[in-house]
């Protein structure tokens, strides 16, 4: 596996940023399930107003986290701060919840349903009703309002799913996996969503292992392996941090360059493009040199790390 | 509290909605009358009177006997109103008749030839039945009764006592004592029974106030199958899909867990509720078919016990339901653990019996006092001899603290539970479960 230039720089759990008044903030928190370590020794700090994902791979201890965030388990050790205070009862209203598995009620009907979820947040019966219907109207589930959940097709139950979680008008949403079944029209829509609620100021957290959605969405991440944080913080400083190590080369012609082992330590071969990674001290200019004096070269650019090796590269590494 | 109160509504306008629902209230009891009325009223209906002959020596013996036998089927019948509280005591035998119809016909001809002509007639459905009461018969104290089946029990009884009534006057007479000092000797002492409630004497037997204790029996039964059942099963899927985690997130796991319990009660109070009115309304025309009925003489205070123990009852089992639902992952499972809930119902009512007979003794009154039994046995008791107030007092202080702690480990286990997918938890990491202070 290759490495990158430069190594990881940062520690593995920076000092949680309790000067301002992060909206959710963690402090080595811990979590067993009787000999099983689910989260170990945990600390992230997620800014107001900002979309903050927790990505790693199945079994991390994403959803504990999540779960602990919003209340359902408590830790064993270590402290949830949100809003500035610790984790109160009272807070649960300013959360919405979005489970990874739809979790709604068969045989409800869907206006009734959110209803109800909205009064279980507080909100009053009038209110909720108001909200309910010009959120479905938004949704074109009009027409859907008053049949059975079940009856309604996967992608609209997500849907209402999604309505429920963001009725109340919380100031911290919480997903588990929201993009995970979705299609590509849908996981726009959702995408879309997740943007408009963060620029009104709410905050928006979301588990997730696509990578390609994390990069394009978050601000701020945190990378969980084995419940421990592996990367946290800023998602273009934690790239910065990576250097820019890949180029990647349109041409047609002469590939002996890539051959240039001082250069090129590895590529991979897309058949549109070659993705180069540099050799540890290859100057890009020189390679480019080399390129363009054998092959007719359409398109060099040189590329900040993308996410998804960042994570391969972190999970390989020894613990 | 108003999100305990948002489940309970909840839960009770899912199960109260459905169709199902309204066809078990409205319907059931329909059901219930025609089965218990229904196979009484065609035994007797459609069938043609009971013909028998009765065959002696002498016509005016054959007389007697007849009479003695009409008045004897009549009398059965008034003996089983006697209790009813307003019964006319001027009411005519004539307006009573018999449950079954009989025309009794006399024959003097005590013959070996007129025996086979009416074994032939028995045969050939001519006639029911004959009795041979030839004076040789009687001498000799062998009289016979020849139909196609065996007559009724509680019909042989009438009619030989009826008919030793009859022949016992006849020595009398031959022994020179005639009819009217007959029956002074010979009438009987009834004893009548007169209960001791608080130094008030009420009457009432003891048919209706067993016929008290089987309703609520059967109803309890009844309702905690129905019910109990649906929230072990509603407990399951929410742990099954996911929205037990949406709703952890606004609620605690308690109040989802009571809501439920109280939501799915309410339904069954409901039902219960429609069926008393239902049975009120149907209760006059039904107790004038079936005498039995107007037996029950409920007492207020009786009622009241009803209505406790019966939904104290109810709450009990449905709450071990929820905790079975809470710790299985299936329905199977979850059915493979019902005995925990059955065995406590089935074990009260094999008790009945004993504590009915004796509800005094030590082991009954103690027996009374254990919670899964209570709702059964400590009813059964109030029913049958009032307790000492303190009994009462301390077996439903008892019901209740087993209630409200049984609800909280099942809302501990079913919040924990739900957060471990799959894997079945044996009986330590329950324990543990358990014990987490908070989740």
């Amino acid at each position: 596996m290759a490495t990158l230039q430069t190594p990881i720089a940062r520690s593995s759990n920076p000092a949680p940023n309790s000067g301002a008044a992060g909206t959710v903030v963690l402090s080595n928190v811990r979590k067993c399930y009787g000999d099983f370590v689910a989260v170990d020794n945990l600390s992230l700090s997620i800014q107001p107003g900002s979309i903050y994902g927790l990505l790693g791979p199945n079994g991390a201890g994403k959803t504990s986290t999540l779960r602990m965030i919003i209340g359902i388990i408590l830790p064993d050790s270590g402290q949830v701060t949100v809003f500035g205070e610790p984790l109160r009862r009272e807070h649960k209203e300013q959360f919405g919840y979005l489970p990874e598995e739809r979790g709604l009620y068969k045989k409800m009907k869907v206006l009734e349903h959110l209803v109800l979820l909205a009064q279980l947040k507080g909100l009053s019966s009038a209110e909720a009703h108001k909200r309910a219907q010009s959120w479905c109207e938004r949704f074109e589930l009009s027409a859907w309002t008053g049949k059975k959940v079940e009856e309604l097709s996967k992608g609209m139950q997500q849907k209402v799913q999604f309505i429920g979680s963001i009725l109340h008008d919380p100031k911290l949403i919480i997903m588990d996996e929201p993009f995970s079944g979705l299609d590509p029209a849908s996981a726009v829509s959702l995408k879309d969503a997740m943007l408009e609620l963060a620029k009104s100021g709410k905050t928006v957290l979301f588990s997730t292992h696509r990578m390609d959605q994390a990069e394009k969405l978050c601000s701020s991440i945190c990378l969980i392996n084995h419940g421990r944080a592996v990367l946290e913080g800023d998602l273009s400083q934690i790239k910065a941090g990576y250097g820019y190590n890949n180029v990647q080369i349109k041409y047609e012609g002469d590939a002996s360059f890539l051959k240039e082992t001082r250069l090129v330590q590895s590529f991979n071969d897309y058949g549109n493009y070659v993705e180069a990674r540099l050799a540890p001290g290859a100057d890009t200019q020189e390679l480019l040199r080399l390129a363009s004096a054998g092959a007719r070269v359409s398109k060099f650019e040189v590329m900040e790390p993308s996410l998804e090796e960042i994570f391969i590269a972190a999970v390989s590494k020894p613990a | 509290m108003r999100n305990m109160w948002l489940i309970i509504r909840r839960e009770y306008l899912e199960r109260v909605r459905t169709r199902s629902f309204l066809i078990l209230t409205l319907l059931l009891p329909g059901i219930m009358t025609v089965v218990m009325i229904l196979p009484a009223k065609l035994a007797t209906m459609g069938d043609k009177a009971q013909h028998i002959v009765v065959v002696t020596s002498s016509p005016q013996l054959g007389e007697t006997v007849r009479q003695r036998f009409l008045a004897a089927l009549t009398t059965a019948e008034e003996d089983d109103d006697e209790d009813k509280p307003d019964a006319n005591a001027n009411t005519d035998a004539a307006k009573k008749k018999p449950e079954q119809d009989y025309v009794i016909d006399v024959d003097s001809n005590a013959t070996e030839a007129e025996r086979a002509a009416l074994r032939d007639k028995v045969t050939s459905q001519a006639i029911d039945g004959f009795l041979w009461l030839s004076d040789d018969a009687i001498a000799s104290g062998k009289v016979t009764w020849t139909s196609r089946s065996m007559a009724g029990f509680g019909q042989r009884t009438l009619l030989s006592q009826a008919l030793n009534h009859v022949i016992e006057y006849e020595r009398l007479a031959k022994n020179g004592v005639n009819a009217t000092e007959a029956d002074l000797v010979l009438t009987p002492v009834k004893v009548e029974a007169v209960r001791l409630e608080r130094g008030r004497e009420s009457k009432g037997s003891g048919g209706g106030k067993l016929l008290e204790v089987v309703i609520m029996v059967m109803l309890l039964y009844m309702a905690v199958l129905l019910y109990g059942i649906s929230v072990m099963r509603s407990v399951l899927e929410e742990k099954n899909s996911r929205i037990l985690e949406v709703l952890l997130s606004s609620a605690s796991s308690t109040e989802l867990m009571v809501g439920k319990l109280l939501g799915v009660g309410a339904v069954g109070l409901t039902q219960i509720l429609v069926w008393v009115v239902m049975a009120g309304a149907f209760a006059l025309p039904a107790m004038a078919m079936q005498p039995s009925f107007s037996e029950l003489q409920i007492s207020p205070g009786v009622l009241v016990a009803f209505a406790a123990f019966f939904l104290l009852g109810y709450l009990l089992y449905s709450t071990m339901y929820a905790a079975i639902g809470a710790i299985t992952t299936t329905e199977q499972e979850g059915q493979q653990l019902q005995f925990i809930v059955v065995i406590p119902l089935v074990l009260s009512v094999f008790m009945l019996n004993p504590v009915v007979r004796t509800p005094d003794a030590p082991a009954m009154v103690w027996l009374s006092m254990v919670p899964f039994f209570a709702p059964i046995l400590m009813y059964a008791r109030i029913v049958v001899q009032t307790p000492p107030v303190w009994q009462i007092a301390l077996s439903l202080v008892v019901l209740i603290g087993t209630i409200a702690g049984i609800m909280v480990l099942c809302a501990r286990i079913y919040r924990i539970g739900v957060l471990i997918y799959g894997k079945r938890p044996n009986l330590p990491e329950i324990l543990k479960w358990i014990k987490y202070a908070k989740a």
